[in-house]
């Protein structure tokens, strides 16, 4: 009997260390909202992804291309950093992997969202989209 | 609407605006007939309407340009229905096709469009202003301003301004060359919709390009060609994996 009632105790005792740790490594992570939860986090796009944008990048068609819109030379050094940093979280979970891909993605978010809209955008798509056509309703 | 080759733009409707209808009317004459606007099937012009709804549909099932608007449109609630959403005329003019935002048709200029690949890049073309009217508050009749940017972001991303269609063109150009065809493209497209000066047309895209030049949406990117489009689409379609963990 007492050697159940120690095995119970330690039972309850590890369970509540167990939680204890738990409590504390979402206290942890709560305070750190710029971290993703590890174990759902994945990089914004497949590698591959990065690769061929890359790879895209660096082609003398895109050079083309880029100074024909932008009359300058592309800028291929960040796609770079991004695949390398891909391929390191893929492979050790690197924590500095997935900074930098958050980092250089929302970025990217950041110039794309930088013009100021000429126009309100719609909450709705517009009413009449999808209602017949006039002579279809008269008919 | 212009009547230089391969222009297009969006039109008001029959009868919307007394002040627009007679650049319009001119150019869309189906558009003010009473009743029935679609051709009979005893038409004359029967074989080019043939020719143009089997290029539409080859189009809209192939093109990637257009696989990602009709994508991007029904998340945006805009679901496109070919016998719906679409109109094979014939035009006045060497106008290849417009957006009418009255009825939500785009009409496909079937005497003027010569082959697959001008379809492609009409399409193209008009979705973006149909994409436009259905993302946000565009006054196409009275805001000068909302129809410059619409045209400026058609010429942008359809594909109007490249190198190879500059070229054909006889305007030669090369380095930033592609944002003077958009300027230039974008003021001719509004000329023939509205009787406005040419000067007041230029104003216009001068004022809004800024802002609408770098609008790529819903490409993301400037689709030089079907490599891009497709990388486009790609990115579209892997949306809710990008936002959620950057």
């Amino acid at each position: 009997r007492l050697c159940l009632l120690i095995c119970q105790l330690n039972t309850r005792v590890a369970f509540f260390i167990v939680h204890w740790l738990a409590d504390w490594g979402r206290a942890w992570r709560a305070g750190r909202p710029d971290m993703a939860d590890c174990s759902h986090w994945q990089p914004p796009r497949p590698c591959e992804a990065y690769r061929a944008e890359w790879k895209l990048c660096r082609s003398a068609r895109h050079f083309l291309h880029h100074y024909y819109v932008h009359g300058e030379r592309p800028a291929c050094e960040q796609w770079r950093r991004d695949l390398a940093s891909c391929r390191d979280w893929e492979e050790r979970r690197s924590a500095e992997a997935q900074r930098s891909l958050c980092e250089s993605e929302r970025a990217r978010v950041q110039a794309a969202r930088k013009h100021i809209l000429v126009w309100a955008l719609r909450q709705s798509p517009p009413a009449d989209w999808h209602l017949p056509l006039p002579q279809e309703k008269d008919e | 609407m212009t009547g230089a080759p391969d222009v297009r733009g969006s039109g008001p409707a029959a009868g919307e605006q007394l002040q627009q209808q007679h650049v319009s009317c001119q150019v869309f004459p189906k558009r003010l007939a009473q009743g029935n606007p679609q051709q009979g099937f005893l038409s004359s012009f029967f074989t080019s309407n043939q020719k143009c709804q089997l290029r539409l549909l080859r189009t809209l099932e192939t093109n990637p340009y257009v696989k990602l608007l009709l994508d991007a449109m029904k998340h945006s609630g805009c679901a496109v229905n070919k016998d719906r959403h679409f109109s094979c005329e014939d035009c006045n003019g060497n106008v290849s096709g417009g957006f009418d935002a009255s009825t939500s048709q785009i009409v496909l200029c079937q005497n003027n469009i010569r082959n697959q690949a001008h379809m492609n890049r009409v399409v193209t073309h008009e979705l973006i202003h149909a994409f436009d009217h259905c993302r946000a508050h565009v006054d196409w009749f009275t805001n000068l301003r909302h129809l410059a940017c619409s045209e400026v972001r058609a010429a942008n991303l359809s594909g109007d301004c490249s190198l190879v269609n500059e070229i054909f063109r006889f305007h030669f150009g090369l380095k930033q060359h592609h944002q003077t065809c958009v300027r230039d493209r974008a003021t001719l497209s509004i000329l023939a919709v509205r009787n406005i000066s040419k000067e007041v047309a230029k104003n216009a895209v001068d004022e809004v390009f800024e802002s609408c030049f770098n609008d790529y949406e819903p490409f993301g990117r400037i689709p030089h060609n079907k490599t891009y489009a497709r990388y486009a689409h790609r990115d579209f379609q892997n949306r809710d994996r990008y936002y959620s963990n950057i």
